[in-house]
């Protein structure tokens, strides 16, 4: 699920500006951490399962990423730096040898190594349920080279896999939990993590408690919090009065109308967490009116997306020009969004045979943010003599007509990825049958190019290609982007140390209270 | 009594089974499906499969249903297809909080109805009266969720006198569940009390007209006990159907208030579930509703009965 608006929304957020970044709790270097407390936690839903194997909801992460550790995670820039494997390397471009850290316990007392490592992999390729397959499918074989060496062979080159490696796919969980607890790891995960707080309780509908592990491989710096309480709480003014009030101390995301009051709250703490989502619509290539490519180019230059972002998201947001976030390394400055220009708008409406306009339908989530954007996009479109009808769905409605290509144009929301090819290989690629490719894109050059993205490993060549691919996108038009958005988390003032990472995801190794 | 209320619970087995393959139909039409919402983000379209094939989803709507009902006579109603709970566990973890706050929703309704629907009938035609009805206007016109912000920002935010969110057990906590109850229970407990005071000054204005109060009050009877013995019985009657249509409503519909609370109640899971496609556990929750408003319905005519001995059946 998560593609829902919330989820997505939560996910991400561009901070994107330097400034942004600059109203964040005072870095913990300002006063010695305290070691104690708990940190009571409100998110807008609760977890749906402890399985990182089987889950597929993103609040989950949210509270993985402080029970479970990934073989490699993100710095604040998005590269990757060492988790539970020291180093890695790539012999070649279909191998990749991690060299895993010794001395690591999971919270049960048994100890992490290769075997372990080998054991995980093998039940996202294998089991039933798992919802991880996809995301392991380059992975042929897995095979452990000493005790804390593994080498992963790789169906094909998979320039990606190790930015996937950072979540879910990459977290080890104690193979005597799962396999002496089976079904019932969904609910219960004692003992199955390795990282800087282990689980207690999950009361569901009330509340996740997870405790301190004094016995944390890394020395350096926390877990200092004695506990973290997470709470659900549906209402998002309700859950920001609640921050308010001092119920609780963290919220996961403040609403753009929100923000501004937040911001100017003494008692709060505001920080734009950056993102690496985005708003966009899928435009149907197999269907009128968008089989014709002038028409998908009179809608792009009808819409005004500057506009939509300073009035529809407040400015807690970015425009986009694409599918790659201003946070990622691939991000190209030099390609602007596409500019409102109403004089190409009716030259293209002419180019296709239209040259009166035509009619549209929109089909998007009953929310109201996704209403009001898509309100303010009629309203331009109107401009352009394009008449743009509005179907609200829910959001199971709506991946049922995405997936079975029955729409002319589609709200698509996507939480995105830390590595490029997250947001891209899978949307654009030329697939048969059902995909994410909702738009039905099939490019020659445009699927030679994101072969070869996957292929090349170095960065600053990737960069390139991706450049290339936005702007044939920005071309053919198989989605028309608007926004970046940003993800503001609230704090009560007594919460220190907290470092925004662009997935979203707060990891509270380092927090503290005052 | 007891054929009573042996002959209605074998009436509603009908309106069950209605219930169960109407919602069960509708389900299976309305667009989405539960892998798909489940696993949004995967292309994986043979592990969709796999899925759809072991969660028996891919066999006719018939057989599925036919499926279900098997379970359900043996006592089983499935497994969530999201979380792979029992239905069983998750539904009776939600009652309990939908249940209390239904119950205390009452309470306060009756606490606030009573007193102004006796003021406004005895006070007819007065200030007292309009003031009342006033009240009682207000209170129907007012939109649940408005007053649950309200009250949230007077009492939670600014008076801070009572917890804004969340659910702590009053049986297992006590006092400090009682008070994470109170805020909702007063927001759903007005509107409530607004139509329980309508009704009851009306019916009590009837009462008030007939000839048995001018004969009592001739006697020399002091208006209290006139009121006590005579009107207020005589009036109860429309106010006990209201009651117990409202029941049922407020077990099953406070999806707004359960929402806006952070209530982990029956409304919101029903909602949640939709919107998941999670066919099993909407099956589920729709059932004990159904069963909630029979068995409400059945308590509205017994105690018809208690009030009124013409009523009894024969």
């Amino acid at each position: 699920m998560e593609i829902s608006r919330r989820d997505f929304v939560k996910s991400s957020a561009v901070a994107a500006t330097a400034a942004a970044v600059g109203v964040r709790p005072e870095p913990a270097t300002a006063q010695t951490p305290k070691k104690g407390g708990t940190l009571r936690v409100g998110f807008y839903v609760e977890a749906a399962t402890m399985d990182p194997h089987l889950s597929g909801s993103k609040v989950d992460r949210q509270v993985y990423h402080n029970v479970y550790e990934p073989l490699v995670t993100l710095d604040t820039k998005l590269g990757i730096k060492p988790g539970l494997a020291e180093s890695w390397s790539q012999p070649d471009a279909k191998t990749l040898v991690f060299k895993l850290r010794r001395g690591v316990k999971f919270h049960d007392g048994t100890e992490f190594n290769a075997e372990a490592a080998k054991f995980n992999f093998e039940r996202m390729k294998t089991e039933p349920k798992s919802v991880r397959k996809g995301e392991v499918a380059n992975v042929e074989s897995v095979e452990v080279v000493d005790s804390h060496t593994i080498r992963l062979n790789l169906k094909r080159p998979d320039a990606a896999l190790l930015a996937t490696l950072t979540d879910r796919a990459g977290m080890i969980i104690s193979p005597k939990v799962i396999q002496e607890r089976g079904a019932e790891l969904q609910r219960n995960a004692k003992g199955a993590g390795t990282g800087p707080f282990e689980f207690v309780e999950w009361v569901k509908d009330a509340h996740l408690i997870i405790k301190r592990n004094d016995n944390y491989w890394n020395k350096q710096g926390g877990p200092y919090l004695e506990r973290v309480r997470y709470r659900p709480i549906p209402d998002d003014v309700v859950k920001l009065q609640s921050l308010q009030t001092g119920e609780i101390d963290v919220i996961d995301y403040v609403q753009p109308r929100d923000v501004a009051a937040a911001k100017s709250d003494k008692n709060l703490v505001v920080v734009d967490v950056p993102s690496l989502a985005a708003f966009a619509y899928q435009l149907n290539h197999h269907r009128p009116p968008f089989n014709v490519k002038a028409l998908r180019e009179a809608l792009a230059y009808s819409v005004d997306v500057e506009q939509v972002v300073k009035s529809v998201w407040l400015n807690v947001g970015v425009p986009a020009n694409g599918p790659i976030p201003p946070t990622s390394w691939a991000y190209d400055k030099s390609v602007p969004p596409i500019k409102r220009d109403l004089a190409k708008a009716k030259a293209k409406l002419a180019e296709g045979g239209q040259p009166n306009g035509f009619t549209v339908t929109m089909t998007t989530n009953n929310i109201p943010i996704n209403i009001q954007e898509a309100e303010v996009i009629q309203a331009q479109l109107r401009e352009a003599g394009i008449t743009l009808k509005i179907k609200l769905v829910d959001s199971a409605t709506l991946l049922s007509d995405g997936n079975s290509r029955n729409f002319e144009m589609i709200s698509y929301q996507w939480s995105g990825r830390p590595d490029p090819d997250g947001n891209i290989y899978q949307f654009f690629k030329t697939t048969p049958g059902t995909s994410l490719n909702w738009s039905g894109i099939s490019n020659p050059k445009l699927d030679e190019l994101l072969d070869k993205t996957r292929e090349v490993s170095n960065q600053a060549e990737r960069k390139k290609l991706y450049t290339e691919v936005v702007k044939i996108l920005q071309d053919e038009l198989p989605m028309l982007y608007t926004v970046h958005p940003i993800e503001p988390k609230a704090f009560s003032p007594r919460v220190q140390g907290y470092e925004p990472i662009p997935d979203g995801m707060m990891r509270f190794k380092d927090v503290w209270l005052k | 009594m007891g054929r009573l209320v042996a002959h209605r619970l074998l009436a509603t087995l009908p309106v069950l089974l209605l219930v169960t393959a109407g919602v069960f139909a509708l389900l299976h039409l309305t667009p989405g499906d539960p892998i798909d919402a489940m696993m949004a983000e995967s292309v994986d379209a043979t592990a969709k499969e796999a899925l759809r094939r072991e969660l028996g989803l891919d066999r006719s709507i018939a057989v599925q249903y036919a499926a279900w009902m098997g379970r359900l006579l043996r006592g089983d109603l499935g497994r969530s297809i999201r979380t792979g709970e029992p239905v069983i566990e998750n539904v009776s973890r939600r009652i309990r909080p939908s249940l209390q706050l239904a119950l205390m929703a009452m309470t306060v309704s009756l606490l606030v109805a009573f007193p102004v629907a006796l003021a406004s009938a005895v006070r007819h035609n007065t200030a007292v009266d309009r003031a009342g009805t006033t009240f009682a206007l207000f209170g129907i016109c007012m939109p649940n969720f408005l007053l649950a912000l309200l009250l949230i920002f007077l009492f939670g935010v600014t008076l801070r006198w009572l917890p804004i969110s969340g659910y702590v057990d009053p049986l297992e906590e006590g006092w400090a569940g009682v008070r994470s109850l109170v805020l909702p229970a007063v927001t759903l407990g007005l509107a409530l009390a607004a139509v329980i005071t309508r009704t009851l000054r009306s019916s009590l204005l009837d009462a008030l007209a007939e000839d048995y109060v001018r004969t009592a009050r001739a006697k020399g009877l002091s208006e209290w006990i006139v009121i006590r013995g005579h009107v207020l019985r005589n009036a109860l009657i429309p106010v006990v159907t209201v009651l117990g249509l409202q029941l049922g409503t407020l077990i099953g519909g406070a999806v707004i208030t359960e929402y806006v609370f952070a209530l982990p109640g029956v409304g919101r899971l029903v909602v949640d579930a939709v919107f998941a496609r999670d066919y099993p556990l909407v099956q589920g929750v729709i059932l004990l509703i159904a069963v909630g408003f029979l068995v409400s319905n059945l308590l509205v005519d017994i105690v018809y009965g208690w009030i009124d001995p013409r009523i009894r059946v024969r």
